[in-house]
């Protein structure tokens, strides 16, 4: 790279720079400004981007107009009927309900059981690493795998939980777990409740970051460590909480695996969520058009919360 | 750089605590609990694939093909998708993050914030175009079919990740190599690759563990059973079972089986996992 070159290739900016500080400062002999380097190290992500974003925007944009199977032959132009269709569907506007239900839910458990554990975790118990671990690996392990254990321990005449609570002397409680929509939904609240490592992750690594010696003054004072759990260090970690509940309901968008693999969406949809919806006209029902336009909508839904997202963390930083 | 500090905050002090008896017996109580609760499905399912037909039945599972997939095939596939995921992500994203941090061009950060913006792109709402590309480009039934997809949905979360490192370099560094006459590429290659090992480090062990929890791109664009990926084969095997408590304790064997890479990359590679994660802030 000689500096002739790489001179005709700098930006209209730096030449101004240039001819203000003749090839004396740094900046003027450097190639540092822009120019084709953009390109070379941009270009990668930006193929990327364009083909598997943008230009799949472009196809869902004109499927989404059609009635059309998996072939992608012999399309039907439909105009916007997929789309009143969809937002029709209550099936569908269940989903969109249950993803954004079982988003708030898991945000619930993560500001209280995620938050407690974390802090339990940093008040200098043994076997600490033990304990994070256990409540890190549903959330690591494959999703796939996790529900679907679970979902066999919620067999109805064998499955493990119905059998344990029968040795408990609870048999009162064995439910038809897949079959019944409110013990559908506890079940899925359990399954959710089962990936709150994330969460428990981000306060742990925030707590440690608290000043020590406030800690230690409130204990000297005589509070409790729940007070200081309560009263100090939950208003001191608000910034981890908006990056925990930002983070859980974006999850919420993928946890496609979660539904497919426990309940799959039953009893008769009542359980599915946006990715299950979509996973299922377009590999089920063979309906591409249709899953096209539930697809636009979610994805403008998870396009608004990424906005948010960024917003915040703007200002947050 | 306040970062450096995070990355090991398992491990840091705890705090400065002084809890009564009383509540070290309720804080121990709870946390055993929650942790037998959360052992639980993973303890049932080894129980399970012993319960009948014990030991036997892993080698049992290994050495048979379950509806034509064999167990220590998906291993080997998931291993390959997982390693082209994990190398797109850190080689694109890496490029991409210099580019954001050093190089000044106009509209830098709109295009930063563009590319931030598809952090929470579902992988189902791109499900139908990415069959209709795969199909165009001929990547149905390849590894590398899925690990496009796959790169694409981390790679917002790479850029993020590592530009945040990135800017944290100091600039007297960069001015050093200026003064070299080093190129662009010279600095990328030098200074801002090994001065961001770490980061690489975590997110390639973040990009193998994604990939193998990834059951959605495999399941819809691998349909030989000689390419089934391990996430994907805990839904293909499943029929190859008989409803015989013998073969109900094999198929739990099988699902184990399939959990052992997830789980041998998430023990070993646990303090990149979880510092990468606390890092990059966002993504599940």
């Amino acid at each position: 790279m000689t500096t002739t070159e790489t001179s005709t290739l700098v930006t209209r900016a730096g030449e101004r720079r240039q001819r203000r500080s003749p090839a004396r400062g740094v900046r003027g002999r450097s190639p540092f400004r822009g120019g084709w380097y953009v390109v070379l190290f941009l270009g990668p992500l930006l193929l990327f981007y364009g083909v598997y974003f943008l230009y799949s925007f472009g196809i869902l944009g004109m499927v989404s107009t059609e009635r059309v199977g998996l072939t992608f032959r012999n399309a039907v132009d439909v105009g916007m009927q997929n789309f009143v269709l969809v937002l029709e569907d209550p099936t569908f506007q269940r989903s969109l309900i249950n993803t954004i239900v079982f988003g708030l839910f898991s945000v619930l458990v993560a500001l209280t059981l995620g938050f407690i554990l974390a802090m339990m975790l940093a008040s200098g118990v043994r076997m600490r690493r033990l304990f994070y671990t256990v409540f890190l690996l549903p959330s690591l392990i494959p999703m796939s795998l996790f529900a679907t254990v679970f979902s066999r321990m919620l067999e109805t005449r064998d499955g493990a939980i119905n059998d344990g609570l029968r040795n408990l002397g609870l048999g009162f409680l064995a439910q038809d777990w897949l079959g019944d929509p409110t013990a559908a939904y506890v079940a899925i609240g359990i399954l959710l409740t089962y990936t709150i490592g994330l969460p428990i992750m981000y306060y742990t690594t925030d707590v440690a970051q608290v000043n020590a010696s406030i800690v230690e003054s409130a204990t000297l004072d005589g509070a409790s460590v729940w007070q200081i759990y309560r009263i100090m260090l939950f208003p001191l970690l608000r910034t981890t909480h908006i990056t925990v509940i930002l983070s859980v309901i974006l999850g919420s968008f993928r946890a496609f695996d979660i539904i497919y693999f426990s309940t799959g969406g039953q009893p008769g949809g009542r359980t599915d969520i946006t990715g299950t919806y979509i996973y299922k006209a377009t590999l089920g029902l063979d309906r591409v058009g249709y899953a096209a336009a539930a697809s636009i909508i979610v994805l403008i839904i998870a396009l608004i919360i990424s906005v948010v997202q960024i917003i915040v963390r703007r200002k947050a930083s | 750089m306040a970062r450096m500090k995070t990355q090991h905050a398992a491990d840091e002090e705890a705090l400065p605590l002084r809890s009564r008896r009383i509540d070290k017996i309720l804080i121990y109580g709870f946390l055993v609990i929650i942790g037998l609760a959360f052992a639980a499905p993973l303890i049932n399912a080894v129980q399970m694939s012993v319960a009948v037909g014990g030991i036997g039945n892993y080698w049992a599972v290994l050495t048979r093909t379950l509806n034509g997939v064999s167990i220590p095939q998906t291993f080997l596939n998931s291993a390959i998708i997982a390693l082209m995921h994990a190398g797109l992500v850190c080689v694109i994203g890496a490029l991409a993050a210099y580019a954001f941090s050093f190089i000044p061009f106009r509209g830098r950060e709109p295009l930063y914030y563009g590319v931030l913006l598809f952090l929470a792109v579902p992988a189902t709402s791109i499900l139908v175009p990415v069959y209709f590309i795969s199909g165009t480009l001929g990547l149905f039934n390849t590894h590398i079919g899925v690990a496009l997809p796959e790169a694409v949905l981390t790679l917002p979360f790479a850029v993020l990740l590592l530009r945040n490192r990135m800017d944290d370099i100091p600039r007297q560094l960069v001015e050093a190599a200026i003064l070299d006459r080093a190129s662009h590429i010279g600095v990328f290659w030098h200074v801002a690759v090994p001065l961001c090992r770490g980061p690489l480090f975590n997110l390639a062990a973040l990009s193998v563990m994604w990939s193998l929890q990834d059951f959605l791109f495999p399941s819809v664009l691998l349909r030989s059973p000689a390419l089934t990926t391990a996430a994907q084969a805990v839904q293909t095997i499943r029929s190859a079972f008989g409803p015989t408590p013998a073969e109900s304790s094999q198929y739990y064997a099988a699902l184990v089986l399939l959990g052992v890479p997830a789980l041998v990359i998430i023990l070993f590679a646990f303090k990149y996992v979880t510092s990468g994660l606390s890092a990059g802030g966002v993504k599940e």
